[in-house]
């Protein structure tokens, strides 16, 4: 799922200062699950951010909710009122739900509470790790199911670089060399022969590189028919 | 709901009423929101104050009490079983606040300032009470009065002995084909493989030979004991007479005490994980040596060691050990004792307080430590119970006692804990046959009343309660929401605190319940 | 220095953390009346927000009181407790406020003399820095 961590409260805090009135918004979704902006994390950061206003003797409102899923219109829509008062809102979501509100709403002033982080995965309670990079043609079929684009710091696709050590990556120690992940699964799997495949240079057109990309269903679109009056706006 | 509290204050035997002004906190009571009647009485536990207490709740309509005791602890349950009798109040509307403990015993020194305090106590306790909701136990019937006993070794057998003649149907567990009068019965040749249901109402996977079987419990004593085989391979080869020392200490309390020259050693382990394992033999070693020192002076006897600690009164052993002329020999875990290859009765070792190395011809010798049991690690996983950081099964929080384990009714004794002596082992598979007997014994097994509860409209199927909570309590339903088995809910809460949806309340201890604690103490005077 | 009492609120576990509070009353140990103590079951059911409330109503300090994290009565209970402590200091350094004003603490049930220092402890921190804002708007 998306992966996000909150911002310093200092930065959030000047992003927020010029206004009156906060509104924060969550969601309970990814952002919910990785600990950065559910219901109790947006509680948090509204005690957090009265308590610094206690203590600069200012005075600054806030008030936090969470929308189920930020990315979604009708969520959104749910609370017009409370946004269209909004000096400001604070986003607690991902980043696609703060454009959600920004673009429902384009005379609103949104500033985004967290840093939108990866695709991610909890490896254990408390850690997440970034397992794919949305290239948009996915060939971990490959290699025995695990993403060299993603898990890769240089994204190379046939076999490991000079600088893996001792299974691990030269950019950062810590980090797990893939190929020689991908080696070691594709032996667990008796399919060494993969790693003699040679993969061509690879179409980064459906990747991020082509553009911001739309996906169309044709036969889930509603028909004109289909759409009620009032959905018609959007 | 009403929300009508009935305030009573109990002038108490416990002196509280000489530095705290009582009839001020009457007034105080009376004049707080929601309360429908605030009495003072001289002894709230006695038959006659009950019966006017309750008389009074009826007459003044309160659904509710709270009640100013002499202390937290001394307030007996019965008063309080026979109130929810008598006036029909729910056993979860009624509270108690300790002004005895918290406000005048502390400060005595300052009498103005304890009454502000009690004051402040009372009216926080009235607005939580207030806010409590009626709440019921489940009670489940035991559908058996099985005590199952993991391990046929001698804590094993002394557990299983003890709950048969309490009364409980035992059945033994044990993993080798061992023949041994035990009472009820005896599986060999089996061993636990998972665990459903819950305290009261276990449900467990027996692999027994080929076979699998259902056992229902109503209790479980893990009884596994300690790995004497491991450290026996280890000298097998070295020393092929060598034996484990309860075999010495056996003897020697029969009277045999060995000839020639002794030595007891613990395990060599270079990687030095076995030194936590022998704090019990050290105790037993003393007690031998002193013994064979006493009945048979010309007998040698040298301790080769990597830490000896001779805990408690074990120490003055150490002492009358050392007089006696015992020689103890420290060594360093990385240069462990050598056996002579050719000559299987002669060590070599480094002693460490001399710096010199001493060649030991022996007549007989003794290994002290046992190793955990390696069958340990599959016997928690089917029990879902964690173990502890040295391979044994971790016992619970020393308040619920020394035989428990995290989840109720499952009990662990012997050298399943950690290395023990014999004695000892005896004596702890005693105290978990009782235990697992009384438990079993009750017939049935109360839940509910103060668990969590998840509210599926605000959860995010994260996993984290599921993650967090030690007893296993938070699952995914089949709504693909979390949900609390409330039998497995033992109420502390961390579930409740950690959602990051805040879909989790702790029924009788909710966030409304303690925020409103919170602010009335800091809306009122300090 | 404030020139009002200062506003201490605990939060106590009801199985080590107020048996150690009862024992050293009955000890006759004595301490400073500032304390406020909101009952638990376990310091694990604790949240971040209870404690930054506390500050928003007007303590000046909150500390948390459970169990030895070895000897925990829920077993991990006063480990869960620790950790939001910790999150919360955090915060509150993020947003210029002391993290000394928020503890955790850990105690025994016959731990006699443990409340009276922990009492001591908390009400040193408050006096020193008064109430939040007091001090003219941190950093």
């Amino acid at each position: 799922m998306i992966i996000a961590e909150r911002k310093p409260l200092g930065e959030i805090a000047m992003m927020v200062a010029p206004h009156e009135k906060v509104t924060v918004i969550g969601c309970r979704s990814c952002v919910a699950i990785c600990l950065a902006g559910g219901e109790k994390e947006v509680d948090t950061l509204v005690s957090a951010m009265k308590l610094k206003s206690m203590n600069e003797g200012r005075t600054q409102y806030f008030d936090g909710f969470v929308l189920e899923r930020q990315c979604e219109k009708e969520w959104v829509k749910e609370v017009e009122d409370k946004i269209l008062a909004a000096d400001v809102v604070l986003s607690m979501s991902c980043s696609l739900g703060a454009q959600t509100i920004g673009d429902l709403y384009p005379e609103k002033i949104v500033v985004p509470g967290l840093n939108t982080a990866m695709f991610g995965v909890p490896e254990e309670q408390g850690v997440w790790s970034e397992k794919c990079l949305g290239c948009g043609d996915c060939i971990i079929h490959t290699t025995g199911g695990i993403c060299p684009i993603a898990r890769c710091a240089k994204s190379m696709l046939n076999g490991p670089c000079g600088g893996s050590s001792n299974g691990h990556c030269e950019v950062n120690l810590e980090i797990e060399c893939a190929w020689y992940a991908i080696y070691e699964r594709l032996k667990l799997q008796d399919r060494l022969d993969l790693m003699d495949t040679v993969r061509p240079p690879k179409e980064w057109s459906t990747s991020h590189s082509g553009g911001r990309r739309v996906i169309v269903r044709e036969d889930a679109k509603l028909t004109p028919h289909q759409i009620r009056g009032k959905e018609a706006s959007l | 709901m009403k929300r009508r509290v009935q305030v009573v204050i109990c002038r108490t035997c416990s002196g509280a009423a000489d530095v705290l002004d009582v009839d001020r906190l009457l007034r105080v009571a009376s004049d707080a929101p929601y309360v429908g009647s605030a009495v003072i009485v001289n002894y709230a536990c006695n038959k006659k104050s009950i019966s006017e207490i309750v008389d009074d709740a009826k007459s003044k309509e309160v659904d509710r009490l709270l009640l100013v005791p002499c202390s937290k602890k001394d307030v007996s349950p019965t008063l309080f079983q026979a109130y929810v009798k008598k006036a029909k109040m729910n056993e979860f509307l009624m509270e108690t606040v300790d002004l005895v403990g918290e406000a005048a015993l502390p400060h005595r020194d300052d009498p103005a300032r304890a009454q502000a305090k009690a004051e402040a106590k009372l009216l926080a306790a009235i607005a939580r009470t207030a806010l409590l909701e009626p709440l019921h136990k489940i009670t489940e019937d035991m559908r058996t009065k099985n005590v199952v006993v993991i391990g046929a070794g001698v804590a094993g057998v002394e557990a299983a002995t003890t709950a048969a003649n309490l009364g409980m149907h035992t059945i033994i567990i044990e993993k080798s084909e061992k023949k041994l009068k035990v009472p009820g019965v005896m599986m060999t040749k089996s061993r636990v493989i998972s665990t459903e249901g819950h305290a009261g109402n276990y449900s467990l996977s027996i692999e027994a030979g080929e076979k699998r079987e259902t056992l229902e419990c109503a209790a479980v004593v893990v009884a596994s004991g300690g790995d004497w085989s491991d450290a026996e391979r280890r000298f097998i080869d070295a020393a092929p007479d060598s034996k484990p020392l309860y075999q010495l200490d056996r003897d020697v309390s029969e009277g045999k005490t060995p000839d020639g020259t002794v030595i007891i050693i613990d395990t060599p382990d270079p990687e030095g994980a076995r030194t936590a394992a022998q704090d019990f033999a050290w105790e037993e070693a003393l007690d031998c040596a002193i013994e064979i020192r006493k009945k048979s002076p010309a007998t040698e006897v040298y301790l080769l060691f990597q830490e000896m600690r001779a805990m408690g009164l074990a120490e003055l052993a150490y002492k009358e050990a050392a007089g006696l002329g015992v020689t103890f020999v420290r060594y360093d875990a990385k240069r462990p004792p050598e056996f002579d290859s050719e000559d299987g009765n002669r060590v070599t070792v480094l002693d460490m307080a001399q710096d010199e190395t001493l060649s030991i011809a022996f007549d007989a010798l003794y290994y002290a430590s046992v190793s955990p049991n390696p069958d340990n690690i599959a016997i928690a996983d089917a029990l879902r119970i964690p173990m502890s950081p040295s391979g044994g099964i971790r016992r619970g929080s020393i308040q619920r006692g020394p035989v428990t384990t995290l989840r109720p009714g499952i009990f662990v004794c012997g050298s399943a804990k950690f290395p023990k002596s014999e004695g000892m082992a005896r004596l702890e598979g005693r105290a978990a046959g009782l235990l697992a007997a009384q438990f079993a014994a009750a017939g049935e097994v109360e839940s509910g009343g103060s668990v969590a509860e998840v509210a599926p409209e605000k959860c995010s199927a994260c996993l984290t309660c599921v993650r967090t909570c030690p007893y296993e309590a938070p699952f995914i339903g089949v709504a693909g929401k979390a949900e609390i088995a409330i039998q497995m809910c033992q109420g502390c809460g961390m579930c409740a605190g950690i959602c990051p949806s805040k879909a989790i309340e702790l029924h009788h201890f909710t966030d409304e319940q303690l925020l409103t604690e919170a602010a009335v103490y800091l809306r009122g005077d300090f | 220095m404030p020139d009002r009492e200062p506003k201490i609120v605990g939060f106590c576990c009801e199985k080590h953390g107020i048996d150690s509070v009862d024992l050293a009353a009955r000890s006759g140990r004595q301490y400073d009346s500032s304390i406020r103590l909101v009952r638990v079951p376990c310091t694990g059911r604790v949240d971040g927000t209870h404690l930054l409330k506390a500050l928003e109503e007007g303590a000046d300090a909150v500390f948390v009181l459970g169990c030895l994290e070895k000897n925990c009565y829920y077993d991990t209970g006063s480990i869960e407790g620790r950790k939001r402590v910790a999150y919360v200091k955090s915060m509150l350094s993020e947003v210029g406020i002391e993290p000394e004003r928020v503890e955790m603490f850990n105690a025994s049930s016959s731990m006699s003399w443990k409340f009276s220092e922990i009492a001591s402890n908390m009400v040193k921190v408050a006096a020193r820095l008064g109430p939040i804002g007091s001090r003219g708007g941190g950093r």
